[in-house]
């Protein structure tokens, strides 16, 4: 009897001891997102703006080698990833494949980190002001409608989703044509909340802005990418309108915009569109054609070139410069600049102001050491010819040839090298697998 | 008689035999052989009744016996049992021998109770000391394993020194999860991780299509145990026998036991070993003719060199360096052992170094309570190389690939020349440092507690604690002065280090009770509690632009540093009842709950069950079939699990910086907070035979096994900003066949012949998927993927192809799913096969081990990197190309990212694994000296295999993958040729 009182109390102490209850662990590496839903403080939102501008930079890379490659500016002839002159000269993209949804990807990162910062603003509890919240708005959507429109020129005809906020509820896949309008609305949205929001950003901004950091100023890089997305629209009386609330300046530095900076400093990310010159490994290369077709003393071919001794050959594709648009691992990308929006202005003017149109083309040209337009000035044709032939050289590798090209209705051949038997013009990506479309 | 009479005469004699001395009393003492020592706990039963009693301490026994003649039956796990008739009563002393035969030797069947063999339900897989380290030495334990047991298999990652294995037992089971078996030592939870240095940095392996941090080549952690100091291994495949470990155990458990003193004069051992390691081949260089070399852009009449050759065919000798010392006097015993082991890899300035000391004592107090503690201290370096995939040029195997060997690579001035592959393959080598360095202590305490020691009713309580605790640091320097930093836009020099460290322990309690009934029943019954704890904190810091020839990491212009931490926590109980009649039919059930912080919900219990029966028909009354010494079959069902991984529930944040402010962002991956663990069953049936006196042995096992709620990463539509999201959503089921056979050839006084052969298959399935098909290891479908797919095998192999070199009714016939795939291989095996054979002669030993590996296909981009560079060694060869016109190197560059095909191989191969042969010196030859032996051995000396590769054993992206199998530039694997000496004092 003594043994079976042993034996029960020493089994029942054992599996006692195995009712412990454990402690849910909190994640000790990061803070969760759902952390971020309700009564954040100003501290919080002031992390996820500043995320936001930083965020933008990830695998930025891949959107602009994608689409310089699909435009023709430059190849990549490592030889690292050979995809890069298989699948993205020839297709068909793959719609799993890393050239597809990489860059994809990266956008609506964007898209949802101005998602949960403007959450974020709305259910804090850090006693904002509507002017305060306002300035988050303005800001985040801003950006978000940039991501969009990115991503939008991407997908083209394949469309993209403009509504994302929730994984399980994602808004539906719309044309390119509507996805511009989305954009725009968004993008005047955004405006108006800058308008009533008070002078100053509750967060900080990087150097990137510096010029665009009080809302006011903020407001004119809004209208300048309004300006970029009604110029897609075709509609060149609003692409005017809005350029005159942009910081488009004649007289300005062709270098002043918005931008992306970088740093080497614990977890700030380089430029990785830098590429060493005369390095081996590194020979992302401009084809012969857009340098045999400069105009004599252009001085933005000796600017944005460097000659690799003896040139390289991959995949039955040579070349002999290397592209050196980015000085350093640092140099900042913009986001857009004053170059651009003069050419905006040039080829908005076109067809009913064709004098301030050549005045403009004018500006761009002489700042490369160029003499004024020779060309017929009251040839519409002619004019956008011209402006097309700038903004080819004045915007190389920053993600304009391939979409130019295309709006205009001259993605073919004829603007396309097509250097090898099998090479092709592709003019969108495909929606991603994932999708599930 | 029935049991309820049994019982009450049991009780009656309780109660009354002490009363009534009707019997007559036997007393004595037993021995044990091979010691000399009085032998304690052993069972003294009246045959053909339930009168019996244990030996004391001091081996003495008395017994009350009824009636005359009667026969005694002493038994005691691990030796022979042995019978006396008596014809009256009188002082009988008896001496045990330990078991020679397998079926004797004990194997685990709870988690604090054993069981002979011969009673086991399953085909528990056991190595002992001898098969481990007897015919050659081992570098670690991982090594050691090879070819040892049935089911399994295992595989290098590289040739760099100081290991790096995966090891499957009973296939996949699972598809994102760790396939890598629980490590037990002594009953500690040894942590095996794969810890990566950090150099993506340098290397960018991870830009481009695939962003795992897998491709370091780091080596996992269970190789820091010396396989030395081991006395037996056991190994639980699948989960009919791991369901004692639960939640931890759906990869198989690996259940060490390392060295016990032993009673007798101590024992003092001494060994020198001296290793000569060799390429076990190189590849050569392309036989070029003039033209080709100047299509390539090299010179006339060029002069060529053989870089591979410069770096790898270099004969490197090693040391092992062993002291042990071990014995047992009274109450105490001890076991005291040394190794180091310095071991320099092929490629110059890499190597492993390792020392390794333990100390296990064992303590009686008195008749009822004992401890026993072991603890283990580990100091290693290895020097592993920059080797594996890259996409910078940088590794040294990448760009040997793209090095040609009219380029002049030697320093001049003592300054490297950049070399055309963007890195110096030279230069790498002399300069550069990847460095792991390991301080461990495994240490472990257990105490039984006899509360009652009747000799029919048993109660002891077992205490066990368990602590593992390591230092990992890992070092990378890429100093400034390296070619391809040589710009000041580069990175500029760039320092690693990492910091982790590892802290496991683990608590346990049980209660085991015996009860013997007269009618030769008698029942195991234990239960018991556990507390486990793991905490991993891992700290890299990047250091890039260093000063000068600085390395410090504060000697930089830039600092990064980021850190993970991976805590958890998990309890529960484990309850088991085992029922043995007369050694007859056995059974067993049992049950384990678990929960741990690793689950969605904490507390929620996961149950893993377990039943099985084995039934010995030799010892019914009819069996009558003398050739046949046993015959058992036996049937076994358990349940295990695997966790998910610490993050998969959690939505995060990643941490951001931009122009001096820190920021955050969403994770890619989408937080599941129901995620729950993959459940795994398995039905294991089979039957054991022996014949001729149990000269041949056989062993025949079937398995099937399912795992169910498949720990999925499944991709979400990238437009919410999310990647992925784990979820459970699967099954998956393997089924096999393992034969094996041991067999006495030859067994006379001077000559024996031991040989043994095992024979295993496996075979996978995806039976349910609630996601679509999806792609997952490997780097694009065009170089080969895996392709996870309902009713297909979880490890087929599938790329993309040409469709304008087949016709619409190929396609229709070999992508009969129209998603753009042909099925190219399967990574698993036809088959294994392993020949152990054992031989004698007088003072002669002679061992070897064959390992034949049938079929399973790797995927090989070394070679595809080559021949894009046009340095492959078959370049000029022909006969890949089916219409015969392209030679192999220009129609694997033709096939590239279109089809994969010719990339995909064969990885079968024969394997001369271990070899042997020892003299032992005749006694007395040295005054001191018992006994001395002398030998030579090799590791790996025979490779036969048809893959166009160093070695088919290999993996980019380590062990952890289902894609272990993948192949970019690997640090090459070695053979060894070992001297031994052995001294006994």
């Amino acid at each position: 009897m003594k043994n079976n009182i042993i034996k029960l109390s020493l089994f029942s102490l054992i599996l006692f001891l195995s009712g412990c209850n454990l402690d849910e662990i909190e994640n000790p590496n990061a803070p969760t997102v759902g952390s971020f839903g309700s009564g954040s403080s100003q501290a919080d939102v002031q992390l996820l703006a500043v995320g936001l501008e930083a965020i933008m930079r990830n695998d930025l890379a891949f959107h602009y080698d994608t689409v310089s490659i699909l435009g023709r500016e430059y190849y990549d002839l490592t030889g690292v990833d050979p995809r890069y002159t298989q699948e993205l000269l020839k297709g068909p993209l793959d719609n799993n494949g890393f050239l597809t949804t990489r860059a994809y990807a990266a956008w609506y990162k964007v898209v949802q980190s101005a998602n949960v910062l403007i959450n974020a603003v709305e259910n804090s509890s850090a006693g904002f002001t509507d002017e305060v919240k306002n300035s988050y708005y303005g800001y985040a959507k801003t950006l978000k409608a940039y991501a969009l429109l990115m991503v939008a020129n991407r997908q083209f005809t394949n469309g993209i989703r403009l509504e994302v906020e929730d994984l399980n509820n994602l808004g539906p896949f719309v044309s390119y044509t509507e996805a511009l309008d989305g954009i725009m609305t968004l993008l005047n949205e955004a405006n108006t909340d800058l308008a009533n929001a008070t002078d100053d950003f509750d967060f900080p901004i990087s150097s990137g802005f510096d010029g665009f950091n009080t809302t006011a100023t903020y407001s004119q890089f809004n209208r300048a990418i309004a300006a970029r997305t009604a110029l897609y629209q075709g509609n060149n009386t609003m692409v005017l309108s809005l350029l005159g609330s942009s910081f488009l300046d004649l007289n300005g530095d062709l270098f002043d915009g918005p931008a992306h900076i970088f740093g080497l400093t614990g977890n700030d990310i380089q430029n990785t569109q830098f590429h060493v010159p005369g390095q081996s490994g590194q020979e992302f290369m401009i084809l012969d054609g857009w340098i045999a077709d400069a105009e004599p003393g252009d001085t933005r071919v000796t600017e944005k070139s460097f000659l690799l001794p003896g040139g390289t050959t991959f995949d039955d594709l040579s070349a002999q410069y290397q592209i050196a648009v980015y000085d350093s691992n640092v140099d900042p990308v913009y986001l857009i600049r004053n170059e651009e929006l003069i050419l905006i202005y040039a080829e908005a003017n076109i067809g009913t102001n064709n004098s301030e149109s050549v005045n403009a083309i004018n500006v761009v040209r002489n700042a490369a050491g160029l003499g004024n337009y020779a060309g017929d000035q009251n040839d519409p044709d002619a004019l956008l010819d011209e402006v097309l032939n700038q903004r080819r050289y004045s915007l190389l590798a920053e993600g304009h040839r391939w979409i130019d090209l295309r709006r205009l209705n001259r993605l073919n051949a004829s603007n396309i090298s097509l250097d090898r038997p099998g090479d092709n013009v592709i003019d969108a990506f495909p929606t991603p697998f994932t999708e599930n479309q | 008689m029935n049991n309820t009479f049994s019982l009450k005469l049991l009780l009656f004699s309780f109660l009354f035999i002490p009363l009534l001395t009707l019997g007559q009393q036997v007393t004595g003492k037993v021995m044990d052989g091979t010691t000399n020592l009085p032998l304690g706990g052993v069972t003294v039963i009246v045959k053909g009744t339930t009168t019996g009693t244990n030996t004391d301490f001091d081996g003495n026994f008395s017994l009350q016996v009824d009636s005359f003649p009667a026969t005694l039956v002493f038994s005691s796990l691990g030796f022979e049992t042995y019978e006396e008739r008596l014809t009256e009563p009188r002082v009988l002393n008896v001496t045990m021998q330990e078991s020679k035969t397998a079926l004797d030797e004990i194997v685990i069947t709870g988690l604090a109770s054993t069981t002979k063999r011969s009673n086991s339900a399953n085909a528990v897989a056991s190595v002992s000391a001898e098969e481990l380290t007897g015919v050659t030495v081992q570098s670690g334990l991982d090594g050691a394993l090879y070819g040892k047991f049935n089911g399994a298999e295992i595989k290098a990652n590289s040739g760099a020194p100081g290991g790096g294995i995966s090891m499957r037992l009973r296939g996949v089971t699972s598809i994102f999860g760790d396939q890598q078996p629980l490590f037990v030592v002594d009953g500690v939870y040894v942590d095996n991780s794969t810890i990566g240095l950090g150099n993506n940095v340098v290397s960018l392996a991870s830009g481009g299509g695939n962003t795992s941090t897998n491709q370091d080549d780091a080596s996992n952690r269970i190789a820091d145990i010396d396989p030395d100091d081991i006395e037996s291994i056991e190994i639980l495949k699948g989960a009919s026998a791991a369901a004692i470990y639960g939640s931890r155990a759906a990869g198989g458990v690996v259940i060490i036991k390392t060295k016990r003193g032993k009673q007798g004069k101590p024992v003092v051992q001494f060994s020198q070993v001296v290793g000569f390691r060799s390429p076990t081949q190189l590849l050569g260089i392309r036989d070029y003719t003039e033209q080709q070399i100047i299509d390539l852009g090299g010179p006339a009449n060029a002069v060529l060199r053989d870089y591979e050759a410069e770096l790898f065919d270099n004969t490197r000798v090693s040391s092992t360096t062993r002291f042990s010392t071990s014995g047992a006097k009274e109450n105490t015993d001890y076991f005291f052992g040394v190794t180091h082991r310095d071991e320099p890899g092929l490629v110059d300035n890499t190597g492993y170094r390792k020392s390794s000391v333990r100390l296990n004592i064992g303590q009686k107090f008195n008749e009822w309570l004992d401890l026993y503690v072991t603890s283990n201290y580990i100091n290693s370096k290895s020097d592993r190389g920059f080797f594996n995939n890259g996409n910078a040029n940088r590794t040294v195997g990448y760009a040997l690939a793209f090095t040609y060997p009219w380029e002049d690579l030697s320093p001049v001035n003592g300054v490297y020349p950049q070399g055309g592959a963007g890195s110096n393959v030279l230069e790498t080598v002399a300069i550069t440092t990847n460095r792991e360095e390991v301080n461990r202590f495994i240490g472990s305490a257990t105490s039984n507690i006899q509360i009652l020691s009747e000799s029919n009713n048993r109660l002891k309580l077992v205490l066990e604690g368990g602590f593992d605790q390591y230092t990992l640091r890992t070092t990378s320097i890429f100093p400034r002065s390296l070619s391809y930093f040589s710009d000041p836009a580069s990175l500029g020099g760039v320092s690693i280090s990492g910091t982790t460290i590892n802290t496991n322990y683990n608590l346990s309690a049980f209660l085991v009770h015996n009860l013997d009934l007269d009618n030769g029943l008698s029942f195991t019954t234990q239960v018991g509690s556990f507390y486990q704890n793991f905490d991993r904190n891992t700290v890299t810091t990047v250091a890039t632009g260093l000063n000068g020839s600085q390395t410090n990491l504060g000697q930089s212009t830039n600092v990064s540093t980021s850190q993970v931490i991976r805590p958890q926590e998990d309890t529960g109980f484990f309850v088991q009842e085992e029922i043995n009649w007369n050694d007859k039919i056995i059974g067993t059930i049992g049950i384990r709950g678990d929960k741990s912080t690793n689950n969605g919900d904490a507390n929620k219990m996961y149950y893993y069950p377990k039943a099985n029966l084995a039934v010995n028909l030799q010892n019914f009354d009819f069996w009558k079939v003398d050739e046949i010494s046993y015959l058992k079959p036996r049937i076994a069902y358990g349940e295990s699990g695997r966790f998910s991984n610490f993050n998969d529930r959690f939505t995060l944040m990643n941490a951001q910086f931009i122009g001096g402010q820190s920021g955050l962002s969403p994770g890619n991956l989408s937080g599941n907070a129901d995620i729950g663990p993959e459940r795994q069953s398995e039905l294991e049936y089979g039957i054991d035979f022996g014949l001729f006196d149990r000269r041949l042995n056989f062993e025949v096992s079937f398995y099937n096994k399912k795992i169910d709620d498949l720990l999925i990463r499944s991709q979400v539509p990238t437009s919410s900003g999310f990647t992925t999201r784990v979820v459970n959503g699967g099954e998956l089921e393997n089924k096999g066949i393992e034969l094996a056979l041991n067999a006495t050839v030859m067994e006379k006084e001077d000559f024996t012949w031991n040989a043994s052969f095992k024979w295993w298959k496996n075979k996978s399935e995806v039976t349910r998927l609630d996601v679509p098909s999806f792609t997952t290891g490997g780097f694009a479908a065009s170089l080969g993927t895996f392709l996870i797919q309902e009713g297909q095998s979880a490890t087929q192999i599938v790329g993309t192809f040409d469709p304008s070199a087949y016709t619409a009714e190929q396609i229709a016939a070999l992508d009969p799913e129209g998603d753009g795939f042909f099925v190219y291989g399967n990574a698993e095996p036809d088959f294994q096969m392993t020949w152990f054979n054992q031989i004698s002669y007088k003072n002669f030993d002679f061992s070897f081990l064959w390992h034949w590996k049938k079929g399973g296909d790797n995927i090989n981009l070394s070679t595809l990197l080559y021949d894009l560079a046009g340095t492959t060694w078959d370049y000029n060869d022909f006969g890949l190309d089916p219409s015969g016109q392209l030679s192999n190197g220009d129609y694997r560059a033709s096939q590239a990212f279109v089809n994969p095909d010719p990339v995909i191989e064969d990885a079968g191969y024969l394997k001369l694994r271990e070899i042997g042969i020892f003299y032992n010196l005749p006694n007395g030859l040295i005054k001191y000296a018992d006994k001395i032996r002398v030998g030579i051995s090799g590791r790996n000396l025979i490779n036969i295999f048809d893959y166009n590769s160093y070695d088919p054993e290999v993996s980019n992206f380590g062990n952890n993958v289902l894609a272990n199998n993948v192949e970019v530039t690997p640090y090459p694997l070695s053979k060894f040729v070992n001297l031994h000496l052995n001294v006994t004092f």
